[in-house]
């Protein structure tokens, strides 16, 4: 396992982590060990097969769930034993979410969509939003709704809304599993701008180039790290 | 963005099915709205209507009260009458400040149209404190007082000579025209008590005699009295003031009832709501997981939803309110249709507070409707956002 001692500049920093899921009787330990670092600025896959433990890794990092046991550190503070209104508040100023399935909302606008988590932070994001909307290129769509855009221009909008708050990390579900080739190459090529621009990414992903694109891998195996790359 | 806006979008995504929703809360409101609109209207015109009559006590042939109440008020033929020397018991009991003998019939032209002729005396005026007459009181054989509705329909004038509608070879002149009184007495024509009499051929003969107090407080003395001198036996004695409460208990009753049903409907249409915004919610788990993924907080979640719920209700609830009054019409005729009982005034009066405790209460019904759906959606985990499948909630 590659995993090293707190250092000032790790964003996710996970010792011994782990995740036991109760089914009927049995008991299956979704994650089990895991340990491992994501330093600031870098761009990091996780990846293997599925049922591998890569969604439960996910919802453990973007504290939408607890581990069972292990410590989980978010820019040097442990965060596993927070409260459901903590994990919340750091949710919404401190990580990004985009989702395989996009999860925009089909009633808002994509103005609308993109500043939902200033929205809920109570912030008003009105010059962010026109900066994001620029930067993804979708400036000229601000009124559409998500029914009138195709796959990647909505992939695009959530990664924006992902940026809103302008969170230091930022987790990816499959954002390409959804996309044609073409278009996931223009996502990938959208995420490694936004890494060279400073921003840390933690992507879970079956997709070969996007693993790539990553600077380092993470490759998981039966709720086990694996292979370290 | 507002909270309110963001749950006012989710009208548009199943308008059909949020607005059959809403229309369920209209129809319960407006079935509350018609029932305390018509407490207040129904209540209002009895009280007017019996004020307009200027008696206390309404001394009447034997028979149904209510029915020569009612015939008192609105003016018809009677079936039965008084005969005139009760006047003179009436007049001679304690307390008595004016006894006006009144004979009235209803008569019909060729065109079936209804003429209430009324005769009295000049007395009546110490009743009708509230008229305003164009003219002179008739004092004189032949004289007419015309209500203003009658006088226009007719289009006559002080002074003219007129025929006597609905009856042969008769005339009279008008002596004066009454000024509007919203009441009865707008369609009536008043002339002197001997000559209803004889024009009617019921000579020395009443329907009824109007008795106002000295001291109203002393109603209950003076009516056993009536009761209980000479020709008490032979005329029914109906204090206005008991016959109002009987009145409104009688309609209370039937409110009552009413007011269950339309609690019923209330309480299914708000459980309907409920059951909507239930299945809303859990074909929206993952979009809610999403939200709370994004930073909503379980109180954010629970406010949406919430919101979205109180919209439905309070937007139902005003069209409810709406409908309910433009169909006020209708549905008063088909009321007085089933009154035994029913003042001229419109039964159905708008009234601000009114509606706006048909609001209130839409809105509480909605604030209950919308506790579970939203305290289910608040439960709803962030990371359902991230499964691969909407999960149910």
């Amino acid at each position: 396992m590659n995993h090293s001692p707190d250092t000032n500049d790790a964003v996710i920093s996970a010792v011994a982590l782990t995740k036991i899921y109760p089914r009927g009787r049995e008991q299956v330990r979704a994650l089990d060990n895991a340990s491992f670092d994501v330093r600031r600025g870098e761009f990091v896959a996780i990846t293997g097969p599925s049922g591998a433990g890569k969604t439960t890794l996910l919802n453990l990092v973007g504290c939408m769930d607890a581990p069972t046991s292990g410590i989980l550190k978010f820019l040097g503070k442990p965060v596993q034993d927070l409260t459901e209104r903590e994990r919340t508040r750091l949710r919404r100023d401190q990580i990004g979410f985009v989702f395989q399935h996009f999860g925009l909302l089909p009633t808002l606008t994509v103005a609308e969509n993109v500043a939902l988590p200033a929205f809920f932070a109570g912030r008003q994001a009105a010059g962010r939003l026109d900066e994001l909307l620029a930067k993804v290129g979708l400036d000229h769509r601000r009124d559409h709704r998500p029914h009138e855009l195709s796959g990647g221009e909505m992939q695009r909008v959530a990664i924006a809304r992902a940026l809103i708050n302008q969170p230091p990390l930022l987790l990816a579900d499959e954002p390409t599993g959804n996309l044609d080739r073409a278009t996931g190459e223009s996502i990938i090529a959208l995420f490694e701008q936004l890494n060279r621009e400073g921003l840390t990414i933690l992507v879970a992903t079956h997709n070969v180039a996007l693993a790539r694109a990553a600077r380092r891998q993470i490759e998981l195996g039966d709720g086990r790290v694996v292979v370290p790359k | 963005m507002t909270w309110l806006q963001l749950s006012m979008k989710e009208w548009q995504r199943r308008p059909l099915r949020t607005s059959v929703t809403a229309a369920g809360v209209a129809i319960a409101t407006a079935a509350l709205f018609s029932l305390l609109a018509f407490q207040r209207g129904y209540g209002n015109g009895v009280r007017n209507e019996l004020d307009r009559l200027g008696a206390h006590v309404l001394v009447v042939p034997k028979g149904c009260p209510y029915d020569a109440a009612s015939m008192a008020l609105h003016g018809a033929s009677w079936p039965c009458y008084l005969k005139e020397q009760y006047l003179v018991e009436v007049r001679a009991v304690a307390g008595v400040a004016t006894a006006a003998p009144v004979f009235m019939t209803a008569v019909y032209d060729a065109g079936s149209t209804q003429t209430v002729y009324v005769g009295v005396e000049t007395n009546i005026l110490a009743l009708k404190r509230g008229w305003r007459i164009e003219g002179n009181f008739p004092t004189h054989d032949g004289g007419l007082l015309v209500g203003s509705e009658i006088a226009q329909r007719n289009g006559w004038k002080i002074g003219q000579q007129v025929s006597l509608p609905g009856v042969q070879d008769q005339t009279g002149t008008v002596a004066g025209i009454l000024a509007p009184t919203q009441g009865a007495d707008d369609t009536f024509i008043y002339l002197q008590l001997a000559d209803a009499q004889r024009i009617f051929h019921h000579t020395n003969e009443l329907t009824h005699i109007l008795v106002r107090l000295g001291d109203p407080d002393a109603l209950d003395q003076v009516v056993t009295q009536l009761r209980g001198c000479d020709a008490g036996l032979a005329m029914n004695v109906v204090p206005l003031a008991h016959l109002f409460h009987t009145i409104q208990s009688l309609v209370n009753s039937t409110r009552v009832l009413f007011g269950c049903v339309a609690l019923v409907a209330l309480l299914l249409a708000g459980m309907g709501v409920s059951n909507t915004i239930l299945m809303a919610v859990a074909e929206r788990a993952r979009e809610i997981g999403v939200m709370r993924a994004l930073g909503a907080s379980q109180g954010d979640i629970f406010r949406l939803i919430w919101l979205e719920t109180v919209q439905v209700c309070v937007s139902g609830a005003m069209a409810g309110v709406a409908v309910a009054f433009l169909a006020s019409r209708g549905v008063e005729a088909w009321v007085r249709s089933k009154l035994p009982f029913s003042p001229t005034d419109a039964l159905i009066q708008w009234e601000w507070w009114v509606a706006a405790a048909c609001v209130v209460c839409a809105l509480v019904l909605g604030s209950l409707a919308g506790f579970l759906p939203a305290w289910r959606a608040a439960r709803v985990l962030p990371m359902t956002a991230i499964r691969a499948r909407g999960d149910r909630v």
